[in-house]
């Protein structure tokens, strides 16, 4: 362990305040970084991009003191250190902030950031609230020192992380995927915190794989592909269609091209539904061969919106018709017999089974149905593999067996899985629900796609997203949520910030600006 | 996302490597639970291999030996069961005691009120009785639990008191023998309601005397059981779906599975199977039903599916383990000064072992696979 460094050594002109050399990890049977070669300048936001499983929270976490390099070596201010802890990473001036918090939540902003630093047996709270708040003031941050975490925002506790690694003297923060968790206008607030760290000489790393935060956010971009760095570039130089080439290794297409289809009659019609407190007066309708966006800030009755039209829970009161036949309060396997196809946001609680292998998980919401069933309730195995079979190499699900469990896949293709299983067997109605998160470049293409081949084969598609990409991308009409309420109708043509109206419940305020 | 598959030439098919842990914990509890008891055992002032090979001994050393080993571990291996298809579901069926209890009142009913029957017609509609009677003994807690959420083991517990009372009176009034007038028991049942000797049935008696020895055709049918249980749990949409509840109730429910009614449907079946615990003691051994019938078989059933690992293929050899145990107190009590209960010591300290060994196997796969996708990279 090296001795922690003076501000003056930082300074040094041309050497790079942290330089890797050739660091490679290898986990078994994977090499996660391969002779990676990184730099980071003082006082620069150095974004690190890749798809899932490119190496980037590996790599990060190697200097972070986490994981023991296989090989290589990493120099801090031109001096070779060795970082096995990430205690020794702090000493070195070198923090990060994991993409889920570690905050206690019963104790206040100062609390969690003087914790573990406390400096001696007596805590002066007084002293450190003003200590905190001092500094974030410094950078910028809009923080009070006396609130307790779980009052505040993801927004905010992100922030409190942040500080958290500041408050022990960092000059490098490394932030592994910060904006995953937060809104559109969270992310807004935290660019502004980060150019203000950066006016301080802060470095900063900033892991993602969204494009274009990091082309708005970024100094310097390296790309990781499959653990080797494949280049590296700064915003002015490249371009998201450019980057997206990079990290997937294929060109990519944002743009797609939407079919034109004829939104046929109503397929989907709901009126005045109602959920205590979560939904109120909720009007829809959805015709064959539409995409129906639904947009909003997570967390306005979107998931509750869901689960009530794919018979997860009844509502309170309205109607809900498929094709004309009143299906309201219906159960899911009434409803699936239908023809109702579900994406679940969450895939782990309401889309797979972890434990259950892959040609189990296949079948799912369709174990009932006569051609997966021997006599007396006996599964037809051998057809359920077939399908699983057929269903893996048509959506090009990336794994080793099917008897393997789903917990074995990554994100990405779990995601593929589920909708594989959802659109097998000629679905009516598609009820996709943030069916893009957590996934790259790459599969977020590939799950776009799918869904407009569903409009073109004349399906209805409802689809809720609190990415606007999504909604726009995909849309063929695009209604905003808030608080349990529709604010609003739009096309796809309107520009965002109309949407924002609805998107805030601004209903009001805009008709009568209008 | 694209490692995975590309990088790895060739890999073990993953439950190999899960069995070749789970018996690797296996054999490091055992041996942690051998040597905590014999500090035990040496505080006692007696030589612990000694008394290993006497347990070993007592339950080995002639078929006869063997056979109680197994008579021993015959209404485990039901109760086993009982716990385990339960908890698949994610339920815990700590009322197995209860509704065995109720099944073989059940039973005694069915066998003296039907008496005038023969073996062929009688035999099997009393154990159909033991089932019913435990499997409404179950339905209770069952009901309960999906329709108001009163958990399972609280319901189940107070059932297991319930039902101790219910064949208390059962026994003290409408079944009482008046034959005897010292005992509290029933009448005996009619020959044509036992459960036949193995070893009769299979003219091996000077061999495994069937005086002494009440291996009766339970044995056996609980092998067919199991076998059956499991082709149950993972060949049929029932099974499948109580899987799915267990693991994941929202991923299930999403999938169009009802929770209430699988957890319903397999809480009877748990009942059911808990109704054929006591048969063995009733219908293979005493005969009739007498308050001091074998209790603490359920609970056993606990440890036993746990130690099986819930699974059909390892209950019947944690059974025929326990059983062992079982059969070495005797043994015990015979060659040595210790107090029998050594045993239940040592089969307390193997249970706490296996649990931590597995623990420990299994986040140790779990780190392994994890490593082995790069997953430990997101």
């Amino acid at each position: 362990m090296a001795e922690p460094m003076t501000k003056d050594d930082a300074g040094r002109s041309g050497a790079p305040l942290i330089a890797l050399h050739q660091v490679t990890k290898r986990f078994p049977g994977v090499v996660a970084n391969d002779a990676v070669d990184l730099t980071l300048q003082k006082g620069e936001i150095h974004a690190l991009i890749g798809e899932n499983g490119a190496g980037k929270s590996t790599l990060m976490r190697v200097l972070y003191g986490l994981y023991p390099p296989d090989g290589g070596h990493i120099e801090v201010r031109g001096k070779e250190v060795k970082i096995n802890s990430p205690r020794a990473a702090l000493a070195l001036g070198v923090g990060m902030v994991h993409q889920h918090f570690v905050l206690v939540d019963r104790f206040t902003v100062a609390e969690n950031i003087i914790l573990g630093a406390e400096g001696g047996p007596l805590v002066d709270l007084d002293r450190a609230v003003k200590r905190i708040e001092e500094q974030a003031e410094g950078y910028g941050f809009k923080v009070d020192a006396r609130r307790r975490i779980d009052d505040l925002s993801v927004g905010e506790q992100q922030r409190v992380e942040i500080l958290k690694a500041l408050f022990r003297g960092v000059d490098v923060l490394i932030l592994d995927e910060p904006t995953a968790v937060l809104t559109p206008a969270e992310t807004k607030d935290l660019f502004a915190n980060l150019r203000a760290l950066k006016d301080n000489g802060k470095t900063i790393v900033f892991i993602s794989h969204k494009l274009d935060e990091v082309l708005a956010i970024a100094d310097r971009i390296t790309v990781l592909r499959r653990g080797k760095v494949v280049g590296e570039t700064t915003p002015q130089k490249t371009s998201k269609e450019k980057l997206a080439e990079m990290m997937v290794g294929r060109e990519v297409l944002f743009r797609l091209e939407k079919p034109a289809v004829d939104a046929g009659p109503p397929l989907l019609q709901v009126e005045g539904l109602n959920l205590a407190g979560k939904l109120h007066d909720i009007d829809l309708r959805v015709g064959a061969g539409e995409i129906l966006g639904v947009a909003g800030v997570e967390g306005n009755g979107q998931g509750e919106l869901a689960e009530v039209l794919i018979g997860l829970r009844p509502p309170d009161s309205g109607r809900i018709t498929l094709d004309g036949k009143d299906i309201t309060g219906r159960s899911v396997r009434q409803n699936r017999r239908l023809g109702c196809a579900f994406v679940p946001e969450d895939r782990h609680e309401r889309g797979l089974v972890l434990s259950m292998t892959l040609w189990e998980n296949s079948v799912l919401g369709q174990q009932s149905r006569p051609q997966y069933l021997g006599g007396w309730g006996v599964l037809a195995i051998k057809r359920i593999k077939e399908l699983a079979t057929r269903l893996i190499k048509e959506f090009d699900v990336r794994a080793r067996s099917i008897g393997n469990e789903a917990s074995t896949l990554s994100g990405g293709n779990q995601q593929k899985l589920i909708l594989a299983r959802e659109l097998e067997d000629d679905p009516r109605l598609l009820i996709a629900q943030q069916p893009t998160r957590g996934l790259d470049v790459g599969a977020i293409e590939f799950v776009w796609k799918q869904i407009l081949e569903q409009k073109e084969a004349g399906r209805a598609v409802l689809l809720i997203s609190a990415e606007l990409d999504e909604i726009y991308e995909l849309s063929d009409r695009i209604v905003t949520i808030y608080e349990g309420r529709i604010t609003g109708e739009y096309s796809p043509q309107d520009p965002p910030e109309k949407l924002g109206i609805g998107m805030t419940g601004g209903r009001q305020a805009e008709r009568e600006a209008s | 996302m694209a490692t995975e598959a590309a990088t790895q030439p060739r890999i073990r098919p993953e439950w190999i490597d899960f069995l070749v842990a789970q018996l690797i914990a296996l054999a490091g509890a055992f041996a942690f639970a051998a040597l905590i008891g014999a500090v035990i055992v040496i505080a006692y002032g007696e030589d612990p291999l000694f008394v290993y090979r006497t347990v070993w001994a007592f339950g080995t050393s002639r078929p006869q030996d063997f056979a109680i080993v197994l008579e021993n571990a015959t209404p485990l291996i039901y109760s086993g069961l009982a716990v385990a298809v339960a908890f698949k579901a994610g339920l815990f069926n700590i009322g197995v005691e209860g509704q065995y209890i109720v099944g073989m009142a059940a039973a005694a009913a069915a066998a003296l009120t039907l008496s005038g029957l023969p073996t062929v017609l009688l035999l099997p509609l009393v154990i159909v009785a033991a089932m019913t009677g435990a499997m409404l003994w179950a339905a209770v807690p069952a009901v309960l639990k999906v329709k108001t959420g009163a958990h399972e083991v609280v319901t189940t517990i107070m059932m297991n008191g319930i039902a101790v009372s219910l064949v208390a009176w059962l026994i003290l009034h409408p079944l009482r023998s008046d034959v005897t007038t010292t005992d509290l028991r029933t009448e005996d049942f009619p020959a044509s309601a036992l459960v036949p000797n193995l070893a009769t049935s299979l003219g091996i008696e000077d061999v495994i005397p069937d005086s002494i020895v009440h291996l009766t055709w339970l044995f056996p049918i609980a092998l067919v059981v199991c076998v059956t249980v499991w082709f149950m749990m993972f060949r049929t949409r029932l099974g499948y779906e109580v899987r799915a509840v267990g693991s994941s109730p929202g991923s299930a429910e999403a999938g169009g599975v009802s929770i209430g009614g699988t957890q319903i449907k397999i809480f009877l079946i748990s009942g059911a199977l808990a109704g054929l615990v006591g048969l063995n003691h009733i219908l293979g051994d005493t005969g009739y039903l007498g308050s001091n019938y074998e209790t603490g078989l359920g609970f056993s059933g606990i440890a036993v599916a746990f130690l099986g690992r819930n699974h059909p293929a390892g209950i019947p050899l944690a059974a025929i383990l326990f059983g062992m145990l079982l059969r070495g107190q005797d043994g015990l009590a015979i060659l040595t000064e210790l107090p029998i209960e050594i045993l239940i010591i040592l089969q307390g300290i193997l249970i706490l072992s296996v649990v931590v060994a597995y623990e420990l196997v299994s986040r140790a796969l779990a780190r392994r696979r994890q490593a082995q996708l790069g997953q430990a990279a997101s």
